[in-house]
This record gives C-alpha cells, structure tokens and sequence, in this order.
C-alpha cells in the first residue's frame, strides 16, 4: 500500500508529467538491455528485509529519456528515472526485446573492455524470431518457439501473438465443448489405422445388434441393463468422442499455423505432420509432455487461445522478475505438509517463500498484467517499437533476510535409485531395472547455523550408452555419475561441447538446407553453443579441487541445462553422467549463483579447434572457434554427490565395453577411451530406434 | 606478427610440415599484397580477429579465407553457389557481413575426398582445410574395417572393474 502511495504522490508533483501511452523514444537508443540489477556483482533490487525508501522524483522526459523506466498505477502509465527509483526500493524489470539471463548479458572487464559473448546475439535474435539457432536471418513469418527449450519469446513476439489471436477468426469455429470431452487422445499409428477402424466399426455393430435383442433405446441403456456391455460401449463411446475431438485439434492447430509448410498430413490420422505440428504446439505453450495427444497438450488446446497467451505472458514476465530480483525460490521445495520453515535471526520459524511466483503475481498486479485482457490492452496500447528497450518499475516484496552479495550456496545431488546390472541379457532382451527414487538436484544455503534448501528439482545420472570405439563399430559402456565431493569453479555461458572421438559418427551429422540445396552437415546444434547442445546453454563444471599446486581433477561431470526433457522427468531416462537440467532452470540457477556469490567474468575461451571424420566418402570436419563463456567462481562452490541406493547384482560399475547384441563385431572390444568431453552428449541411447 | 597468428591458429591435426608449407605461402602472399596494394581488397589476407573474439577494429564485414593442405586448386560452393576456385598458391578470399551467421561449405579438389567444413562471420578468419586422398581414408576417423564373415557376436558380461580415483 505504503508502495502504490509513493508512486501516487510522485505523479502529483510532476504537474507536467504526460501519462503518454508510448515509450519516450527521444535517447532511448542507449539503453544498455541489462539494468543497474543485472550488473555483475551488484546485489538484488529488491532489498531483503527492511522498509522501503522514500518515492523517487519523478523524470522530466526532457531531462532524457534514456534512463527512464513504466510504472503503472490504476491502469494509468508514467515515467520514472530508472536510477532513483532503483533508490528508492523499485526493482527495474527489463521488459526490452534485447534482453537475456544475467549469464547472456554484456559484461566489461575491470579495465572496462568490453568482454563480448558471441551467443548473445544469437538469444536475443532467437527470442525475437528474426534468426535462427545458428544465428542467420529466419525467412519472414517463421516461428522460434524456443521457450521449452529455454528461450523465452521477446515481449515483442508475445505483443504480435495477442494481437494476431485477437483478429484471427478461425478459432471461432472450434468447439472447444468437443476438446473439453476427451482428457487425451489413444496414439494409433497411420500403418494401423485402417485396422483399428474395422474393430471399432465391428464393436458397433455388435453392440448395435445386442441394444436391439434387448430392446433398449440407446448404448448407453444396454450398458446399464446388462454392465457386461458397459466396459465395450465406454471404449466406442470414448474412441467416437476421441475422434470428433481429433478434428478440433487439426482444425486448432491450423488456425495457429502449427502445421509447417511443406509438410504434408492426411485428416484424421497421426502422422508425422501432425506430430510435428503438435510438437510445435507443445514447444509455443511450454508443454514438457511426448509429441501425442496427452492431458497437458489437450489441456491447452481446449483453452481459448488468449489464455495460452496470457499464461505464455507471465511466465516470460517470471523470467524477466526472477532475473531482475536475483531470486530462486520456486516452490520445488514444498511437500505436502506446505512450505518447510527456516529459523530466522529473531528465532522465529519463516516459512520458505515460493519468491519466483510471489514476485512476478505482484509485478502483474501491479502493472495491471494479471488478467488476458489487461495484457492484451498493454500490448495494444503500446507500438511494437516500444518493447525495444523497454523498462518497467515495480515495487516487489521485501526478500528474506538471508539474501545477500555473498551467501554460502552449496550443491547436493542425489542420485536416487541406481542399477549397474546390464539392462537386457545374453539373448538381448531387455530387462526392467525400475526406480522409485529419481535423481534430484538440490540447492542449499547455509545460514544462521541451519542448512535451507532453496530448491530442488529432477534431474539426471547416467547409465549405459552406446558409444564408438577405435575400431569404428558401437558398443555399450557404463557411463555412470562421481560420487562424492567436487566444486564448481566454472561455470560456461553458451558452452561448446567437444564431442569426444567416441560418439557415434550418425550423431554428429545432420541434414540442412544451405543456400537451396538440401545437404549433409556436421551436427553443430549438439556441440553448441546453443540450446540443442550436450550442454545445453550453460553448464557448470564438476572438478576435484587440486593439492599441493596440481591442478583439477575433472572425470567430464557437469551440472548442466538440456534440451532433452524428456530424459529428465521421464522414468527411462539417463545421461553420459552429466547432471541435467531443463535450460531455462539452468539458466536461472547459474544465474543466481554468479549473483550472489564473488566472482571473476573471464569472457569468450576461444580456441581454434578442428577435427575431421569420414563418413563415406566424403570428409566432414568439426570447426569450433570457442569454448563458450566463462565465468569463473571464487571461491568454488561446493557439491556433494550422494551415491543413491545401487539395486540388482552388481554393485560397481561394468568400466569395459559390452558388444551390441545381434552386432558382427571384427574382434574383441578395444579398451575404453576416456575424455571429460565423453560424460555429455544427447543423441543416442541404448534403446532401439522407435522406443519411446 | 601475422606468421604467429597463422601458426598459431592451426587445428592439432595439421604436421609441422604443412604449417611450413602454410606459412610459406603466407609469406608469397602477404608480398603479392604488399605489391598489389590496397586496392585489391578481396585478394588480401586480412588479420584474423583475436582468438577471443575481440577484434581491435569492428567493421561491417569479415573476410574469410580458404585454403587447402596441400595447396591445391579447389573449388568452394556454399550450397548451391560456387563462393569461387583457391588461387594457389593464395587463398581465396569471401567477404561476408559481420555476424551473419555461418557458412557450411564444401571444398572439392581434383583427386581428393571433398571436405564439408564451416566458416564462421564473428571475425576475419583462415579455413585451412587438410585434403585427404582416396587411398588414404584409412588414416581418418571413422574409416570402419570390415568384420570378417563369421565372427562372435552376441552379448558378453566382463568382470566389473574399478572406477578410476582422483589423483
């Protein structure tokens, strides 16, 4: 309350304040896209503990608009000047096009050199749907949707989905009654469709036949007077349902152009367009769900479509307030007993805040955001151009006392259940190795003589994987996850995994369009930088501190974003040892980390490194020109790994590698080859192509 | 100077040998540049950005040269436009706008394996491609022996071994 007076009386004293609609444009140029919060160093804006300062004067445009920031008060906008208000307890919320996490942002080195990150420029264009992930210029009208992978849409992007969702008039033909009637869709491949309609077309007739024998009305009469027929008459009901449903979600995914041109789909059957199409569904609406038809997927198609707008909208803005805050919290923590407690200074028990959803509610109240329709009349009210550099004011909550420059963060992770047996025997069946505990990675702080957790989320170990020996064929090898202690000294921004001489050749090419011709190229999404990479978009490296003047021991382990959810939260899922996170928790982790502990930016690692492989006869060579970003912790952050709880026979790992089943292999297995680079990498698994 | 920039930019797999041969040319070339002068932009050899990415003077555009190991006539397509043939004993030269993005190309000699390799636009830059000629595949990674007709296949389980130890 005591906020929205501040901004109340500065209005009042500014009798020449023009409550324009539109961003002064007047100097804006300059703006630099990380504010004073996302400095390197500089503490959070949002002050823990303690009362707000008084209101900032109120900026003049004509003092220069330059460093101005929104603030909106009961639906009506002005202009603050972005440094006084940082005073006086407003945290700038960076609202620009040009914004990235705080480990993208432009830094400068002590001596006040520019220290440039070659990826950032390829975010930003990514976020913005003018480039693509390998930083050349998208075709006009093409669409990113990166935000599953990391990426969040720029406020501009969001801006231009409001106002096309609002104009398009084809959504008016959906019955969103028929999508609300199916909780999901049965997956039938197109090779089995004609089949399973047969069956079905067969299950009506005899059904049709036995309502007619008993003389009822309706199926549904037959279920009730005879419940031999209920389970039968539930699978046509539910499948007729299914189908009608099936229609609305093609007809969904046309009118938001989710159908790529060029690719081709029969109506009414799952095939590849309409998996594609539903992935890019699934990928616009941040949906960590397989390409099917499953609740979270059909959830959001039944919603009209400025609600996935909205909730698209907040949680960008959740991103732009977390990183403006320098906050973590997220609720991962919570159980079902609620919240866990921490004692605070005064020896009262605090609950622990879900501080991500908190700030960015009250940011959204605000700013009058909370709704779909109070977003939309943002995003109308203002020119695109506006969102260039745009800066908003918001007076957040107090943060806990335990924030500070310098808190005493450690990493746990627990590797859960883990199985060292083969998973298939000699005759190459394979065998379920089930776990009820997962993998889970956890952020402490140590404060007031207790340890809190932050945050906790899933995450990976590894397992066995194929991998290429030095005779050229596959075999399987364990590659499992360190036990025990290790630091985190640095942390990369962008990084560039060198694919060791062991991945399979087939992963590391891919197939491209180049200057109109459709050819074969070295897979550079997964050596990176960028959001495909094995190291997703930064990752954090595991080493054993050195003694006595030696250097790190570092066995490959990284803590690390990816783009392969599914390997996270699915139950089949499994790293080369590395520790996964999605990317955008990465982000934020990594982020918060190099806030609230000393640092030194070390910048762009370039190298100039080259590797070639024959694939036929053709020669294809890696080029990596660098080795990310690198920020480099001091002192390094702790990690513990927990060995988890080793189930089956085996209790050590297999270090050999173990031949394919039903492969001929010209002798016995070569020795292993060991590199840190081998403990990454994405695209092959032990299971057989097909496999879910 | 420039010879320390060029050594020192040579992937691992490039012998002593060829970085004397490069090196060689470089010298043939930073001479007929010196006689051209500088009108003939798009036949220099511009220095190449710093290895970190930070070149001391920004310009719009980026100059990338091509050259193979051994020095031969090759010619260089970027999909499907030709970017032109490697004038050797100097390289050719593309200029592309800063930034843009890169450029996977393919690199054919008369009597060698074509080389699909990638140039980058952050900095000026040299794509020394080494060429390997059909009979000598066997020297690359990836070249896969044939397994004998009738060998053991199937699935072993071997001893579990330790875990190697921090040093």
């Amino acid at each position: 309350m005591g906020a929205i007076c501040a901004i109340g009386i500065s209005s009042c004293h500014a009798g020449t304040q023009t409550h324009s609609s539109t961003a002064p444009t007047q100097n804006l140029t300059s703006v630099s896209p990380a504010g004073p919060s996302n400095q390197p160093g500089a503490p959070p804006t949002a002050q823990p503990g303690g009362a707000l300062p008084a209101a900032p004067t109120v900026a003049v445009p004509a003092q220069g608009a330059d460093n101005l920031a929104l603030v909106i008060h009961d639906g009506k906008e002005s202009w603050l000047d972005a440094g006084a208000a940082t005073r006086s307890g407003y945290t700038i919320v960076d609202f620009g096009n040009d914004w990235t996490p705080f480990i993208f942002a432009e830094q400068v080195a002590p001596d006040g050199t520019a220290l440039h990150n070659r990826y950032r420029r390829v975010f930003v264009g990514l976020a913005n749907d003018t480039l693509d992930e390998d930083g050349t210029p998208l075709p006009a009208g093409e669409k990113n949707y990166l935000e599953l992978y990391g990426i969040p849409p720029s406020f501009g992007v969001l801006q231009g989905r409001f106002l096309a969702n609002e104009q398009q008039s084809c959504h008016a033909n959906i019955s969103q009654e028929k999508l609300e009637e199916v909780e999901t869709i049965t997956y039938i491949a197109p090779e089995k469709m004609h089949a399973d309609e047969q069956k079905m077309a067969r299950l009506g007739r005899d059904l049709e036949e036995a309502r007619r024998k008993n003389k009822v009305a309706t199926l549904a009469d037959l279920a009730q007077k005879d419940p031999s027929f209920a389970a039968k008459v539930k699978i046509l009901e539910r499948r007729a349902a299914e189908k009608a449903a099936m229609t609305e979600v093609e007809k969904r995914l046309a009118c938001e152009g989710m159908f790529k041109r060029g690719t081709h789909h029969n109506l009414g059957i799952y095939d590849d367009g309409m998996r594609m199409a539903v992935r890019r569904f699934q990928q616009k609406n941040m949906i960590y769900e397989a390409n099917y038809l499953r609740s979270k997927t059909m959830d959001a198609l039944a919603r009209p479509p400025l609600a996935n707008d909205h909730l698209a909208f907040m949680r960008v803005l959740r991103e732009r307030v977390v990183s403006a805050a320098g906050v973590i919290e997220d609720g991962s923590v919570d159980t079902k007993a609620g919240a866990p407690t921490y004692n605070n200074r005064a020896g009262q028990s605090a609950p622990l805040r879900n501080l991500a959803e908190e700030l960015t509610q009250s940011a959204a109240e605000q700013l009058g955001l909370a709704t779909p329709e109070g977003a939309l009349a943002f995003f109308k009210r203002h020119p695109a151009a506006d969102f260039q550099h745009l800066r908003v004011a918001v007076k957040l909550p107090t943060l806990p006392e335990y924030y500070g420059p310098n808190m005493d963060l450690s990493i746990v992770i627990d590797r859960g259940d883990v199985w060292y047996d083969l998973p298939w025997d000699a005759s190459g069946v394979r065998h379920p190795q089930p776990r009820k505990h997962y993998p889970s990675f956890h952020l402490y702080l140590k404060y007031n003589n207790q340890r809190i957790l932050l945050a906790r989320w899933r995450t990976t170990v590894g397992g066995w994987r194929a991998e290429q020996a030095s005779d050229g064929y596959e075999y399987f090898r364990y590659k499992g996850s360190d036990v025990g202690q290790r630091v985190i000294r640095n942390i990369v921004a962008g990084p560039v995994w060198i694919a060791p001489e062991s991945t399979p050749i087939r992963s590391l090419l891919k197939t491209k369009g180049v200057n109109n011709s459709w050819q074969r190229v070295v897979n550079y999404d997964e050596l990176g930088p960028g959001f495909l990479s094995a190291y997703g978009l930064v990752a954090g490296y595991f080493v054993v501190p050195g003694k006595n003047g030696k250097p790190d021991w570092d066995n490959g382990i990284r803590a690390h974003g990816s783009s392969d959810y599914l390997s996270i939260y699915s139950s089949e899922g499994f790293s080369h040892g590395c520790h996964r996170l999605p990317n955008h928790l990465a982000l934020r982790l990594y982020s918060f980390i190099l806030r609230h502990r000393p640092m030194r930016i070390l910048g762009d690692q370039g190298m100039g490194f080259a590797r070639q492989f024959l694939v036929g006869d053709d020669v294809f060579e890696i080029r990596l020109p660098s080795r990310g970003y690198s920020y480099q912790l001091e002192p390094p952050l702790p990690v513990d790994v927990l060995e988890g709880e080793i189930k089956g026979t085996l209790k050590s790992p297999v270090m050999t590698y173990v031949p394919k089943p039903g492969i001929k292999y010209p002798g016995p297995p070569p020795p292993v080859r060991n590199s840190a680079e081998g403990r990454a990498g994405e695209g092959v698994s032990t299971k057989s192509e097909g496999e879910e | 100077m420039r010879l320390c920039n060029l050594s020192t930019s040579l992937p691992g797999w490039l012998s002593r040998r060829w970085a004397i041969a490069l090196t060689l040319a470089s010298l043939a070339l930073i001479a007929s540049a010196a006689v051209l002068g500088a009108g003939k932009a798009k036949n220099e050899v511009t220095p190449a950005g710093k290895a970190d990415g930070k070149a001391d003077v920004k310009t719009d555009t980026v100059h990338i040269s091509f050259q193979t190991v051994p020095p031969r006539k090759a010619m260089v397509k970027w999909g499907k436009k030709s970017l032109g043939v490697i004038p050797v004993p100097r390289p050719l030269v593309v200029e592309r706008p800063r930034d843009s993005g890169p450029m996977d190309v393919v690199i054919r000699a008369s009597g060698y394996l074509p080389v699909h390799t990638r140039a980058y636009t952050f900095s000026d830059s040299r794509v020394a491609v080494k060429l390997t000629a059909p009979a000598e595949k066997k020297t690359l990674f990836g070249y896969r022996q044939e397994a004998p007709q009738n060998p053991d296949g199937g699935v072993q389980v071997p001893e579990p071994v330790a875990a190697p130890q921090p040093q």
